[in-house]
């Protein structure tokens, strides 16, 4: 057997393996999984947003405002760190939506998006008295339990 | 069959990625309180044995401007360059975490292989100890009080007050001028619950302490949450 016919077998068996892994196994995971364990102590399982607390908080999203305005959660308030974004209009506008007392579940990029806890740490200090958590694997987790929606808002 | 496992080993090769040594990936800058923006080098040296490549860098805030030491971005073995992050402050006091994000050769997109941190301190040279103010729907109305610092070398001295509700009056007490004051704030009546936004001027010459805001809220006790 020649160099190419050994190459050519090894493709294929390794192709054959992964044909046999994805018939037994699915697709891969593309979910974030999120183990309850290992949160940290201001983040929070989507599962236990829908769940446990049937979706009934204060959506923060922590992207920037053309982001916002693309695509996100239903009633979602902007609030991110942009430098062009005035910070006072947001705390405003949150104020304002917390006084009902909802819990307030901030999401940004992804889980590793320092944004998200930065935006919840200032949504803390106001000093409202209102739960404050971070989504963890932001926008990843909610585009993968296709909860997010389309706006195309100015 | 070794002509072919060489093949394979080659093939796996491309998968790996490659490395840069930060020097730091923590940088902790002190500002000044009236500077606009702060610069933050990262120091980094290929120590692999193989080339590697810059293929993306992301800025997780557009307040962060990134340069690669003169848009170089590929290195060789041994070879050292720099990340340039530039840190525009003006929205922003009290210690901010900013991040920069480095993908090398093929990374995943969500593995990138460096995060660097720009951790920076900037003066609060104005602060109001309470930031909200609240009262219970129906209960007295008594005068609550916000206490406002001043921490910098100049007096500052508060200029206006304003409220967005006329429920509330808006009291201002100097403690001591320019370095120490209150402001007293007393509902007319606590019937309905509410929101009132007060808005508080200096004569700070930092732009981003001219104007403070606090809140004065009449809430209904929050309902237990499930």
């Amino acid at each position: 057997m020649n160099a190419i016919a050994q190459l050519v077998a090894v493709l294929t068996i390794s192709a054959a393996a992964t044909a046999t892994t994805y018939w037994i196994k699915g697709p891969p995971e593309r979910a974030v999984r999120c183990d309850p364990a290992k949160l940290k102590p201001d983040e929070v399982c989507l599962e236990r947003v829908m769940n446990e607390w049937q979706g009934r908080v204060l959506w923060v999203d922590a992207r920037p405002r053309g982001d916002w305005e693309r695509n996100g959660m239903a009633g979602a308030a902007l609030w991110n760190l942009e430098s062009s974004e005035n910070m006072q209009t947001f705390e405003a506008d949150i104020a304002g939506r917390m006084l009902d007392g909802p819990r307030v579940v901030v999401y940004c990029n992804n889980e590793d998006c320092g944004i998200s806890r930065q935006v919840a740490e200032r949504i803390k200090a106001l000093q409202l008295g209102n739960e404050v958590y971070v989504l963890y694997g932001g926008w990843r987790a909610l585009v993968a339990a296709k909860l997010t929606k389309d706006f195309h808002r100015k | 069959m070794r002509i072919a496992i060489s093949c394979w080993l080659a093939l796996a090769g491309f998968l790996q990625a490659g490395g840069l040594t930060f020097e730091k990936e923590v940088l902790q800058i002190h500002a000044a309180a009236d500077a606009g923006s702060v610069v933050a080098d990262f120091n980094f040296q290929n120590n692999t044995d193989q080339p590697v490549t810059i293929a993306k860098v992301d800025k997780t805030c557009s307040c962060i401007g990134v340069e690669v030491s003169d848009g170089k971005l590929v290195y060789a073995p041994g070879e050292g360059g720099q990340i340039r992050a530039t840190f525009d402050m003006q929205n922003f006091s009290g210690v901010i975490d900013k991040t920069v994000v480095l993908w090398l050769d093929k990374d995943p997109v969500e593995k990138p292989s460096v995060t660097l941190t720009v951790e920076v301190h900037i003066p609060v040279l104005v602060a109001l100890k309470e930031k909200t103010l609240k009262w219970s729907v129906g209960a007295k109305p008594e005068t609550q009080k916000i206490d406002v610092l001043v921490d910098y070398t100049k007096p500052i001295k508060i200029v206006t007050t304003s409220c967005t509700s006329d429920n509330f009056n808006v009291k201002v007490i100097t403690l001591e001028e320019g370095k120490h004051y209150e402001i007293a704030v007393t509902p007319t009546d606590t019937k309905e619950p509410g929101l009132a936004i007060i808005r508080i001027e200096t004569d700070c010459d930092v732009k981003r302490h001219q104007i403070l805001q606090a809140f004065a809220v009449i809430r209904r006790e929050l309902p237990p949450l499930p």
